[in-house]
């Protein structure tokens, strides 16, 4: 890579050639302000922040988009820097309501840091008397025009990062607004709710309605965690106060996600009204009795230990977490020998003998043939990186014999039965990637196998934790006909209902571990517990096979617990010598994925 | 040395301010050995003297006709002018008013809110008759100092007098009292 040699604020520093004048200051710790400015977004000069003296140019320059040159005199401090910068912020405030009082998000403001920063005490123009209209016709998130700064960052994280393309800018000059569409009220609007214009406003303009008012940055606790909804595994931050969940941020370090999420992961977790369990329950034809965890597990125990294994059966959720299913395994499995084992959803075939790729590979690739899988519809931000790649000009090969919802999007829709054709239209192309999930019968499997050698092969799993299950062989396949002791994960996720007691005999001791009472609760003989996503702890392998932390950032309610924990109490209290440590887990998987 | 003199007044504003001010509790003691509070709406003389004070504090937003000669006859009779608190330095709340307008503010406030019964809009002529904009005091008279604030933080007070004690004029306030809320 070629270096050029420049000069800011006298000091003479050697950076990469192509770079920008910020990226050149930020490297060497120099802080220039900004605030359109997102490291996750293109960058567009909109707020003129980070003006700049560079010698020989006739006027101040945005840092942001000004590339380095060889020899090239930078002053970021200088007093017609600092003045200038001042009076931009000055104009910024004169613009719209940018008093401070009765913002929400007074005090995790960047406009207001910049406030403080530049000493604004005082407006120099005359302000606020324009009143715009506030968009609350959103579930989520409220809109107001008032707080706008026009930095675009929503508009860039609606087309860059999720290529929705619903925000956009309208009108023109002094009447510049942003827009939902051709300037229709969210709730009308293609908007998708993935909240990814929330997290990067830098002013008031956006917030989320659960956590309005509810405090600020510095009153919150924010916790990383993994999302629990789908199997890409997005990372998360969980924001709390008061043990209180308020917010669901995409963490912009989440390797599957890098800061994005969608309506799934970022607000319906909040928004769950399900009742939960209070304590372990054990219930009988004599009645229902609330027992203690210990009571509980002796309940269980004793259960186990009289059937037999020939008549215990385990249906495990698939939100199960990695040392779960390692129990599971040292313990139903290896110890009592049960084989009479089921997780909720079907694995994706694995292609034999081509390569699995990560997520980031549809980045790079031009053909995207999908096939199986409805990522659009159940994995959304797998399906917002395939959008992505279709901005960029590549081509996208849908083949369902279903309604699949990245249709629309698609070059070609073909049926199952002609993905020959398919196959033959991505083995043309350059780097061809096929992402395909369990939906995909065995016959195109044996299709798929001949596609080029050039292409890559991104499985995504119906299943959040599929991938560990698969690799610790949990599905031993599962008869409901001889079962006595039936033991349910549920976990916190909404499926796995009275369905799963199909063909089960009125005299088995149903036993259940789960974060919601349900219909299938309501008839178990023994209710147990579960910690919820925000309050459980343990970790989850994604699709693409990466282990993945789970924190807890809230107590769980009521004495809950994580699913690893019961299964290790269960262990003790049936004498077996079996635990589990995140090292235990990453040991057998890294053997097994 | 003789006391500097200090007198304060306020505009459209709640009070908050002044209450902010006597936050500074035991130390007003120290500052009455320095200062001479000669008037203010919490004492018994209302108006700064004929004769001049050294510092004169405005709290609340310029809002009616009122506003603006009090405004005046403190700039006319003080050397150092503080504008204090949000109202005082950037409209602050009563500003929101101009959103909508005075008269739809006025009819909405007097006539049309729910517990109204044959509302009617105050119109005395000793009263000062509102303006169609509410403006920050800088935008009437010519304001020397700001402590924004909503209120001020009595440490904001306490800072910027002691400083003008010393003879040093206070051009922003440090980071731990400069605040918009």
């Amino acid at each position: 890579m070629a270096i050029v040699n420049i000069t800011i604020n006298g000091r003479n520093i050697s950076v990469p050639a192509g770079i920008t004048v910020l990226q050149a200051a930020r490297q060497e710790g120099i802080d220039i302000p900004t605030l359109c400015d997102h490291p996750a977004l293109s960058v567009v000069g909109a707020c003129r922040m980070c003006i700049v003296e560079i010698k020989g140019q006739r006027n101040l320059q945005t840092a942001c988009t000004f590339p380095v040159t060889d020899g090239m005199e930078i002053e970021t401090e200088s007093a017609e820097v600092v003045k200038a910068r001042t009076m931009v912020l000055k104009m910024l405030f004169s613009e719209r309501n940018h008093f401070c009082p009765f913002c929400e998000m007074s005090g995790s403001c960047e406009l207001q840091d910049m406030g403080y920063r530049f000493g604004v005490d005082h407006w120099a123009f005359s302000t606020y008397t324009k009143n715009y209209a506030v968009d609350a016709t959103h579930k989520h998130y409220l809109m107001d025009h008032n707080r706008c700064i026009l930095c675009g960052r929503c508009i860039r994280a609606c087309g860059e990062l999720v290529a929705n393309h619903t925000l956009g800018l309208g009108q023109r000059g002094s009447e510049s607004m942003i827009n939902a569409d051709a300037n229709l009220p969210l709730n009308e609007s293609t908007c998708i709710s993935c909240g990814t214009c929330v997290q990067v406003c830098p002013t008031g303009a956006l917030f989320y309605k659960r956590s309005a008012y509810m405090g600020s940055d510095s009153e919150m606790i924010k916790v990383k965690s993994t999302c629990s909804q789908c199997s890409i595994g997005c990372g998360i931050e969980i924001i709390t106060r008061g043990g209180n969940v308020l917010q669901i941020m995409g963490d912009w370090e989440g390797q599957a996600n890098r800061g994005v999420l969608c309506k799934a992961g970022r607000f319906d977790p909040l928004y769950d009204g399900r009742e939960r369990i209070p304590e372990p329950l054990h219930r009988s034809k004599d009645g229902e009795e609330n027992i203690s965890w210990a009571k509980a597990m002796q309940a269980l125990a004793k259960h186990i230990t009289k059937v037999g294994p020939d008549k215990i059966g385990v249906i495990v959720a698939n939100r199960a977490s990695n040392e779960a299913l390692y129990l599971i395994k040292k313990l139903f499995i290896d110890e009592l020998g049960v084989s009479n084992i089921k997780m909720i959803h079907t694995p994706a075939p694995r292609i034999e003998g081509k390569p699995h790729g990560t997520l980031s590979r549809i980045a790079g690739s031009d053909t995207l043939l999908v096939v199986g899988s409805d990522p659009l519809a159940n994995q959304p931000v797998a399906a917002f990186q395939i959008k992505r790649a279709l901005d960029k000009g590549a081509r996208l090969i849908v083949v369902d014999d279903e309604n699949n919802a990245l249709s629309p999007f698609a070059h070609v829709n073909l049926k199952i039965s002609d993905i020959g054709q398919a196959v033959e239209m991505a083995s043309k192309s350059p780097s061809p990637v096929v992402v395909y999930g369990p939906g995909i019968p065995a016959p195109a499997v044996d299709m798929l196998k001949g596609i080029t050698d050039r292409a890559n092969f991104i499985a995504i799993e119906t299943g959040v934790n599929t991938c560990t299950a698969r690799a610790l062989d949990v599905n031993k396949g599962f008869k409901s006909e001889a079962v006595e002791l039936l033991l349910v994960l549920l976990g916190d996720g909404k499926c796995g209902g009275v369905e799963l007691l199909k063909d089960i005999g009125g005299k088995t001791f149903i036993a259940v571990l789960a974060g919601y009472a349900s219909e299938l609760t309501d008839k178990a003989n023994l209710v147990m517990p579960n910690a919820i996503w925000c309050e459980r702890t343990g970790t989850l392998t994604n699709t693409e096979g990466r282990i993945q932390t789970l924190q807890s950032a809230v107590e769980p309610a009521n004495g809950a617990k994580s699913d690893w924990e019961v299964l290790q109490m269960l262990a003790a209290k049936l004498g077996k010598k079996i635990t589990v440590s995140a090292d235990d887990v990453a040991n057998t998987l890294a053997t097994a994925v | 040395m003789a006391k500097v003199k200090i007198a304060t007044d306020w505009l459209g504003g709640c009070a908050g301010c002044h209450m902010s001010f006597l936050d500074i509790d035991e130390r007003i003691v120290k500052l009455a050995e320095l200062v001479d509070f000669t008037s203010s709406p919490i004492t018994d003389l209302k108006h700064p003297p004929k004769e001049g004070v050294t510092v004169g504090m405005l709290e609340g937003a310029i809002c009616n006709t009122h506003n603006v000669e009090v405004a005046r006859q403190m700039r006319e009779r003080c050397d150092i002018l503080i504008a204090v608190g949000d109202c005082a330095t950037f409209g602050g709340v009563p500003a929101m008013r101009n959103i909508v307008g005075t008269a739809a503010a006025l009819r909405r406030a007097y006539i049309e809110t729910e517990s109204t019964v044959d509302g009617l809009i105050p119109d005395s002529p000793e009263l000062g008759v509102p303006l169609e904009t509410v403006v920050a005091v800088d935008k009437v008279v010519k304001v020397d100092l700001f402590i924004p604030g909503c209120p001020p933080r009595a440490d904001a007070f306490y800072y910027v007098l002691t400083e003008l004690l010393a003879g040093r004029t206070p051009v922003v306030l440090p980071p731990e009292l400069f605040t918009y809320d």
